[in-house]
């Protein structure tokens, strides 16, 4: 086997320990925490149809507090992480970064901060 | 490796495909979901709000792409879950298979129709 086969060789192992396997894992609950997150979105604005404006309008009064603001900011983190990660399994289905993964994990992670720190700055006068 | 991750019992070619494709949709689409919610008109969240938002065609159509897209990509991925923690048989396959489409396509009408009272 040469050099090169063998780095290739111990990809597929490499992804089942240390950063490869956390990024897993995170995807894995992100992924299923925005999936539930979507049926019960779905259902809050469907109540402006259900119950109309005045129990829609009072539903938003209800989410009007800092510590649910600051939840809504876990979940801006939540679908950027997933986002991100997901962006890159894609290039890596196409063959890109997969020498380097780590090194790609952490471009991709520094681009999903970068943009939640934008979204926080919008958040924090609502959270403080 | 192929055979590996596009094995029917790991999910089939099309659905891995269909996870990719909505996957590049729902960034598009959510971003702009979530900058018009949580930039452009944060503090300002109501009924009345929405109407405004939504009498835009394209923001309309937007957010009918992202509610087909992300269900069917959180299903998908519902699915994947469950075919790792393993579910015997074809029939069994097939049968919560069916039961993830019933749910999306009722899940995609019922939104549908609640953002229609803003549209009408």
């Amino acid at each position: 086997m040469s050099a090169q086969e063998r780095e290739t060789a111990n990809v597929g192992a490499g992804l089942w320990k240390g950063i490869g396997m956390w990024a897993w894992i995170l995807f894995r609950i992100s992924g299923l925490v925005l999936a539930a997150y979507l049926f019960v979105h779905v259902w809050v604005i469907s109540q402006g149809r259900v119950g109309g404006a005045d129990r829609l309008n009072s539903f938003f009064g209800f989410f009007d507090k800092p510590f649910l603001v600051f939840l809504d900011s876990v979940l801006v983190a939540a679908v950027l992480y997933h986002a991100l990660n997901g962006v890159r399994i894609i290039l890596m289905d196409f063959g890109i970064g997969i020498q380097r993964h780590k090194a790609m994990f952490w471009i991709c992670m520094l681009v999903a901060i970068a943009v939640l720190w934008a979204f926080a700055y919008k958040a924090i006068p609502f959270i403080f | 490796m192929r055979t590996e991750t596009l094995d029917r019992s790991r999910g089939g070619m099309w659905p891995w495909l269909g996870q990719r494709v909505t996957a590049v949709i729902i960034i598009v689409t959510i971003m702009v979901h979530l900058v018009l919610t949580h930039f452009v008109a944060i503090g300002q969240l109501s009924y009345a709000n929405i109407g405004e938002r939504l009498a835009t065609t394209a923001v309309l159509v937007n957010d009918v792409l992202l509610l087909v897209a992300v269900t069917f990509h959180a299903l998908n991925g519902v699915r994947m879950v469950v075919l790792d923690w393993g579910l015997s048989g074809k029939g069994m396959r097939r049968g919560f298979d069916a039961f993830l489409w019933v749910v999306g396509i009722l899940g995609v009408t019922y939104g549908i129709w609640a953002l229609w009272v803003w549209v009408s």
